[in-house]
Parts: structure tokens; sequence; C-alpha cells
């Protein structure tokens, strides 16, 4: 890697992290014009100064607001470089995820971070937004390949339905191939337990680091 | 020292005045107690009590007798407000509470708010609910909760580009958040005419957790602390309860000039006494342990606030409307039995 590659690679990282949109969109053309690899654009630049955000959230120095800037700075580059990979490019998937919002309203907002940072964290995200059913998310997640899916839920009386999609997916016995892990205002690691669920997490990263574990042990028993 | 009429408990507590024992209340709002048990019970029911300040009325008086909670609290939801600046509300079920459906703004950049949202809407059934009740419990401390001014723009203006511009857009935010706050502070003076003892404030959205201490400091103390100025200008005290894990922002919580501060369950209020002993705190039972836990570990829990000093004994946060009436009492008599 030359010198003005790994210079334009950590200003577009900077960029990012420093919440400057127009500055991300600039720099990631400028590294089409250079003729540098988009698929590393993307991974040494945007990607990398969205997990530097995570991590400022992580210990507290970023808080919500900022981390949705930065997201939309990610993403803006994203939609510059990504017309430019070669079909065919490695895919960096490290699993699909089936999220969605089991009752709530407008406050989704813990969704829309966890989708940002499963997708930071090389995680393809199908977001079925809020309001949704039990059995539309084991047949989405059926339909989709899905490795996991993920509830979230901002009231406290419609947590049964996390346990209803738990239920249709032991029905159909699919328990090992899809794990479900929740969270959201209302939901503990207590209830998570309770409704056997795979999987609890009280924020955005915390909800990377289940969906991994969750990919690195699919056949690990769940907590009873 | 003879028992207290409950609305001179409540009183006292929030005027920092020695009392008998703390009082034991659910606000109202976002906090409310209209379970489901209540409503088969009376025949008292939601949707319909959200539309009609005799219903809303006669709700809140069952769910008080019902429960044992020594206050009288409306409404039974956080959307009121929103929905006075032109929000969609899916009003819910019996066992649903209300939730934006949709915001009325895209952008905080294109809030326009008519002068006379206040004297509106719902805002006119929870003061004629609130004028029956004054009248009818004058023993009793009638509270009437609003949504707070953060709380209320992020429902008004769709939810992630509302946190974002309040970095972004820091002058509209400042333009929208003082519009709303004064239309707060209108609706906060109806309910008081109407004869509300106290007036609690609900600010979900407005956390240290989503915000960050720098923000928070910025919108949400500055407005809330306008908005208590005003409730407290037509002499009514105010509740404040703030959602959330707190961190390095409890330092901030002594900068809010509310009577009492009410806060989440997974918050130490023994510590943040220790740390802010002028503080008259309120709180904080985990709902989570009232939906499931057993009524005698309950009880145990609700002798715990009072020995650590805890001035209202409340539940944390919101109520699970499928929580039953014999967790709720073991809650209320063992603050009134006290530690034995």
């Amino acid at each position: 890697m030359s010198q003005e590659e790994s210079s334009l690679l950590s200003r577009l990282s900077d960029a990012v992290l420093a919440m400057d949109e127009a500055e991300t969109v600039r720099l990631a053309q400028e590294l089409l014009v250079q003729r540098i690899d988009p698929g590393r654009g993307i991974e040494a630049g945007l990607v990398d100064g969205m997990r530097r955000a995570g991590d400022l959230f992580e210990r507290e120095e970023y808080f919500i607001p900022e981390l949705l800037i930065c997201s939309d700075a990610m993403y803006a580059g994203l939609r510059v470089l990504q017309p430019h990979l070669p079909s065919g490019a490695a895919e960096r998937k490290k699993g699909i995820v089936v999220i969605g919002v089991v009752e709530g309203d407008t406050h989704d907002i813990g969704k829309n971070l966890v989708r940002i940072m499963l997708e930071t964290a090389g995680f393809e995200v199908v977001d079925l937004g809020r309001d949704v059913p039990p059995a539309t998310f084991v047949e989405r997640a059926e339909s989709a390949g899905a490795h996991i899916i993920g509830l979230s839920t901002l009231m406290t009386t419609t947590m049964g339905a996390m346990s209803e999609v738990i239920r249709r997916l032991d029905e159909r016995q699919a328990r090992s191939r899809i794990k479900v892990m929740v969270g959201g205002g209302p939901v503990s690691q207590q209830f998570a337990n309770r409704i056997g669920a795979d999987g609890y997490a009280a924020n955005a990263s915390g909800a990377v680091a289940v969906a991994t574990r969750l990919r690195q042990a699919p056949a690990e028993s769940r907590v009873p | 020292m003879n028992p207290l009429a409950p609305r001179e408990r409540l009183l006292g507590v929030l005027g920092k005045k020695l009392v008998d024992r703390p009082p034991v209340i659910c606000t109202g709002g976002m906090m409310n107690a209209a379970i489901v048990e209540v409503m088969q019970k009376t025949g008292l029911t939601l949707p319909e009590a959200h539309f009609s300040g005799a219903k809303m009325a006669a709700l809140a008086e069952a769910v008080s007798e019902h429960t044992g909670f020594e206050n009288i609290g409306v409404p039974f939801c956080m959307t009121v407000e929103a929905e006075l600046f032109g929000s969609r509300i899916d009003h819910g079920t019996l066992a649903c509470e209300p939730k934006i459906q949709t915001e009325a703004f895209t952008s905080l950049t294109k809030v326009k708010i008519s002068p006379g949202a206040a004297r509106a809407g719902r805002a006119v059934v929870v003061a004629e609910a609130v004028d029956r009740l004054s009248r009818k419990r004058p023993d009793f401390p009638v509270v009437a909760t609003l949504t707070g001014p953060v709380s209320v723009a992020a429902s008004i203006v769709d939810p992630v580009t509302f946190l974002k511009e309040l970095r972004t857009r820091r002058e509209d935010a400042h333009r929208v958040l003082g519009e709303v706050t004064a239309v707060l502070a209108e609706y906060a003076g109806a309910l008081v005419a109407a004869g509300a003892t106290v007036i609690a404030v609900g600010d979900p959205t407005s956390t240290v957790e989503i915000l960050g201490p720098q923000l928070f400091q910025e919108y949400a103390v500055r407005y809330l602390n306008d908005l208590i100025g005003a409730i407290h200008a037509l002499a009514a005290p105010v509740i404040v309860h703030i959602c959330g894990r707190l961190g390095n922002g409890t330092r901030l919580l002594p900068g809010l000039i509310s009577d009492a501060i009410s806060v989440d369950a997974m918050v130490s209020l023994k510590r943040l006494k220790a740390d802010a002993p002028a503080l008259v705190t309120m709180g904080n039972l985990s709902t989570y342990l009232l939906q499931w836990g057993p009524p005698d570990k309950i009880a145990e829990r609700a002798v715990e606030l009072v020995r650590d000093g805890v001035n209202i004994i409340a539940p944390a946060c919101g109520l699970s409307t499928s929580t039953t009436l014999a967790s709720i009492t073991a809650m209320t008599r063992a603050v009134k039995e006290g530690p034995s």
C-alpha cells in the first residue's frame, strides 16, 4: 500500500469519525480517481471510522446523536464506493440477521443502532421495521436464510410476542439453524432466560458481541 | 404524629418537611397503573378513558382505590402533547398503551407550532378529569403528568432525524424546544388551574444515556427547568422522572430545579442520596419485579427503599398492564406498614 493510499484511507476513516458527510463523500470520490480498491476504501476507511465511533460510544464519549451522524457519513460513502466493487468481490458477510421491533412506536432508535453496528461489523441485516407480527419474523428469517433473529420491543405488554417467535421456531425445529437474540427497554437478561432466547444485549455494541458469539458457537446450548 | 392525609403527606415531602413516612404513589402518564385487572374489575376501560374527562377521572380514581397508591394520576399515556402538535397517534387497546404512529414533521427545520395548541384536543380532556378529581377527592393529591420538552419534540419530529439535528441544527433545535416548552407551560397552567396538586414530568427520550451529558445539559436541563420554573410560578410542585442509566450524568441532576427527582430501577437511590443529600428522591421499584416477582419479594424491596431513605416510593418506570393487583398492593401495603 502506497503512502498516499494509506493516508487517504485514514482520512476517510477520520471523516466518518468526525461526522463529516460531505468530506466523506469527497474523499470516497478521490479514492476512486486514485484507482484505490473500493473494497479497501470501505473496510479500512468507512467501516474503520464507524468502528472507531462505536468504540467512542462504548467509552461514553460519543452518544446516540453522534453515532447516527457518523453512520450517515458512512452510508453516504458506501453509496459512492459500492457501485464500483468488482462483481463477485469477496463477501464480507459474517451472517444474516433479521431484525425488527415486535411492537413499538417510532422510537425504535435502538433497533436502528443495532442495524448500523451489525452492518459495520460485517453482518447482512434484513430490517423488518416495527410492529412486526411473530409469524413474519419466522417467515422472513426462513426465506432470507437468516442465522439470527433479533427482536426488540419498547412495550412491556407485548413481550409475550417474543416468546411466540421462539415457540414458532421450536415448532419448526428451526432453533439450531436460527438463533434468537432479544433487546429493548423493558427486556433484561432475566427475561431472555425466562423465554429461552439464545442471547440478550443491552445496547447496540452488545448486540454485535452477542451476534458474533452466536455465529461462532452455533451448536452451543442455550441458557435454560 | 397522627397519620397525615395523602395530600398533606406528598406536599409535605415535596416541601422538604418531615412526615410520618414516605408516600407511595404512581404518577400517571408514562408511569400509570391502569392495569388490565382494574379495568376488568370495574368495567372502566381504555382506550375510551383517553377521550372523556369523566371516564378518565373515574378510571384514575378506581386505579388509586384498588392499587392503594396514595395519589390519583392522569392521564394514562404520554401522547397527549404530541397529538396537540399534530402527530398521528395509535390510541391502543385495553391492554396496550397509545403510541406515536407518525410524527407531524420530518425535520426540526419544518416545525410550525400553532399558538392555540395547549387549549385543544385531549389537553382539555385531561384538564376536565383533573377538575372532577380535585373537587371529589380533596384529601388526595391529584398528580397530572406531562411529557417533557425533549420527548415531545422527539414525538413531533422523526426521532432519528431529531437526535441528529440536536447537533447539526442547534438553532432550530433551540427554537422548537422553546416553542414546545411554552405550549407545555400553558397546558400545565390549565392543569394547575383545574386543581392539580402536583405536576409530574416524564421525559423518556431526554436521558443521559441517549443524549450524553453535554446535550442533556444543553437541552434537557435547560428546557425542563424553563418548564418547571413556569409551573413553580403558579405555586405548584413538580416531580421530574429521568429514564435510563445516569453514568457520569449523575452530577447534572442537582441542576434540575424540580421538587423531586424520580429515576429508573438501575440507578441506586441510596448512592444518589449520598452524592446529593439535598435531592428529594422518588422511585424506584423495578417494574420487572412488579410484573414477575412474588409479592413477598416486592414487599421486601419496597421496605428496603423506605429504609434507604427514599422520599417517595414509586414504580421505577412504566408498569406493564399485565401486572397484577396482588403485586401492586404488596408494594403499597409494605410502604404503609413500614419497616418492622
